[in-house]
């Protein structure tokens, strides 16, 4: 997933350049003239030279390739297929833990990638378990924080 | 004295005690699996550390990091693999010690040279932050903006890699600095719409993301489990170091010193030190050639710098407020979270506070003797864990850890949003740490900034009037020339190997 240098210095000054419009209209502090888009665009400034710099490098050492090299790793559909599952599950639990709580979702979650990552689901069952509760009683009970709720396995809370 | 009794009376306290040594077993046991970083043990601990006084707090930080730094040397000791970017500087030596049948050997230097290391920085920040603290409280904004360009500078220039890539980081960090309503005008920047997005990007989510998200993505990629470590018999693993000390007393004090020093240039921390030192050590070696076979002396000066180098970090954080590297990057973040602004007044509002620190600071370096020989010996077991098992438990902690923050899963999509981020810029060979600097360091520049430029009414030669500003002005600006003095020197040296081969 490695973007060629070309690349990488056309994205950064594109977004050098992002940042120095998105900063127009910021406010000043009243009677100065500087506020709100000082910062922004002395980073803009910055960014837009080193984009232009990386740029120039790459035209002078004629690595005139765009685009993306893809890594070993990722031309391997099983591997892609495993990293899209780890955001999936870290998305799966933002949505589905205030429905069906914690302690239920926790477990699927980190039971689903011990087999993704190959785990035999005797083991992958057993360590989730005692992580799940184990994670639970020490944020939920000695830490109090309010890890969302279930009617699952009440007697831990 | 009466600061000093108040401050032991903070630290030896059972709950205290007792935390360090919660965090000294959990940092090892983090430092001790290849792929898990000392920041990362950090980085898990910040949300537990965030529920604790800031004394408690600060010990769990300094006694995780202090312990997982050397434990980083177990797995590149026994199977090549180094547990902390710190300690891969001088794993050829440490393996092939392994190799040759005695890892005591290597663990042992490691371990009790990293321990004179790290009580050897300790006593140069007791000393000199109180010093330094009294000059940094005659600072105005002007001395305070050169500080934080100079430590964001020595975090993109110093460190290894190229300093394009790492002006990128830094960029990502500034502007991530930059959402929310914190700023000279108190006006929203960047937040569409989101309330969440006023208070700004949660820092301690972001860290998690970028430090352990990342790191759990490439564990679900590489899948690789390490080996099975050798057996280490722990015979003679404190009792030989004597000797080492005797034979090479010059190489422990010098690695301590630079590493000291290294730590606490602003932005530089124990990873460079670590590399520096082994370098110099083999450059004033009297046998240059041993190094990389086999040899103590190597890792007796590196495994003293990068210990020494992370007791040093924390004078330009406990001073200025300026962290000296990523992990102090982390500490700063929480301090502020808490309510504590690190910074000269410190010394004069809280000494207690700082005399603690000062006090945890030796204890860490001191039951990391008794506590590493456990962590050799027990080597083998904890290296057995399959990191299938571990990613996705650590997973998890990264889901609740950021969840806790503000109680709002809010923080769980920063994390997730970064997560990514500090993946694809490892990726992209683009390293993590300036952005952290840059993140945490965003607003102070920023106020430091503006207040200068209304103060000196928009000139630039305001920055360069005071005595002490300007100092630190033209040292920043060298740090800035360094990569083109360096360039130049290799093209003469090679423009001089041409010559002196074609004659």
């Amino acid at each position: 997933m490695r973007v060629t240098d070309l690349t990488l210095g056309i994205l950064t000054l594109l977004g050098g350049l992002a940042i120095f419009w998105s900063a127009r209209n910021f406010q000043v502090i009243p009677g100065q003239s500087y506020g709100a888009g000082t910062m922004p665009r002395a980073v803009a400034f910055v960014t837009v030279l080193v984009g232009l710099f990386i740029i120039g490098r790459a035209l002078w050492e004629r690595r005139l390739a765009l685009g993306m090299q893809l890594a070993p790793w990722a031309r391997s559909g099983a591997a892609l297929g495993r990293v899209a599952m780890v955001l999936v599950l870290i998305v799966g639990y933002v949505l589905v833990s205030p429905v069906l709580g914690f302690v239920p979702t926790a477990f699927a979650v980190m039971t689903a990638s011990m087999l993704i990552l190959g785990t035999s689901p005797l083991l992958a069952l057993a360590t989730s378990a005692v992580a799940t509760v184990a994670i639970q009683q020490s944020f939920g009970r000695l830490l109090l924080v309010p890890l969302p709720r279930s009617d699952f396995l009440p007697f831990l809370w | 004295m009466d600061t000093i009794v108040a401050a032991a009376a903070l630290v030896f306290q059972p709950y205290v005690l007792m935390v360090i040594f919660g965090s000294a077993a959990f940092g090892m046991f983090v430092g001790a699996i290849p792929g898990l970083t000392a920041t990362m043990a950090t980085a898990l601990l910040v949300p537990v550390t965030f529920f604790m006084d800031p004394v408690p707090a600060i010990a769990a930080i300094v006694t995780a990091t202090a312990m997982a730094i050397f434990a980083g040397d177990i797995p590149g000791t026994l199977l090549r693999m180094p547990g902390t970017p710190a300690s891969a500087a001088y794993v050829q030596d440490a393996f092939a010690l392994t190799k040759k049948g005695v890892p005591e050997q290597a663990l042992g230097a490691s371990l009790v040279f990293s321990a004179l290391g790290g009580i050897f920085g300790t006593l140069v920040l007791i000393t000199s932050s109180p010093v330094l603290a009294e000059i940094a409280l005659k600072f105005s904004s002007f001395e305070y903006f050169w500080l934080v360009v100079l430590g964001l500078s020595c975090a993109v220039f110093i460190s290894p890699g190229s300093p394009a890539r790492g002006l990128i980081s830094l960029f990502i960090g500034l502007f991530a600095a930059t959402i929310g309503l914190e700023n000279p005008a108190g006006a929203p920047r960047y937040t569409f719409g989101s309330v969440e997005l006023m208070a700004g990007v949660q820092f301690i989510p972001a860290m998690i993301g970028l430090f352990a998200v990342s790191e759990v993505i490439r564990g679900f990629i590489h899948r690789t489990d390490p080996g099975k470590p050798p057996k280490t018999s722990g015979r003679g693993i404190i009792s030989q170091q004597w000797q080492n000390l005797k034979r090479y007393p010059k190489q422990a004090l010098r690695g301590s010193v630079l590493g000291t020093a290294i730590g606490a240039l602003p932005g530089a921390g124990a990873d460079i030190a670590a590399w520096i030192s082994y370098a110099v050590s083999k450059k004033f070696s009297k046998t240059p050639e041993k190094f990389g076979e086999g040899h103590v002396e190597g890792l007796v000066e590196a495994g003293a710098s990068n210990n020494g180098a992370m007791s040093g970090a924390w004078i330009p954080a406990l001073v200025f407020g300026i962290p000296g590297d990523s992990i102090t990057a982390i500490v700063i973040g929480v301090l502020y979270v808490k309510g504590l602004n690190p910074g000269p007044m410190i010394f004069i509002t809280q000494p207690e506070m700082i005399y603690a620190v000062f006090i945890v600071f030796l204890l860490a370096n001191l039951i990391m003797l008794p506590l590493g020989w456990i962590a050799i010996m027990s080597a083998r077991k904890v290296l057995s864990i399959p990191t299938r098992v571990l990613m996705p438990i650590i997973l998890m902690f990264c889901i609740v850890g950021s969840f806790a923050m503000n109680n709002s899963v809010f923080g769980i999509w920063i994390m997730l949003v970064f997560g990514v981020i500090g993946f694809l810029m490892e990726e992209n060979d683009i390293p993590i740490a300036p952005a952290i600097l840059g993140l945490v360091l965003g607003p102070m520049l920023e106020q430091n900034f503006v207040t200068s430029m209304i103060k000196s009414q928009g000139s630039f030669i305001a920055f360069f009037e005071r005595p002490i500003a300007a100092g630190l002005g033209i040292f920043t600006i060298a740090v800035w020339m360094l990569p083109l003095m360096l360039l130049l020197l290799r093209r003469r040296r090679a423009g001089r190997t041409d010559a002196a081969s074609a004659n």
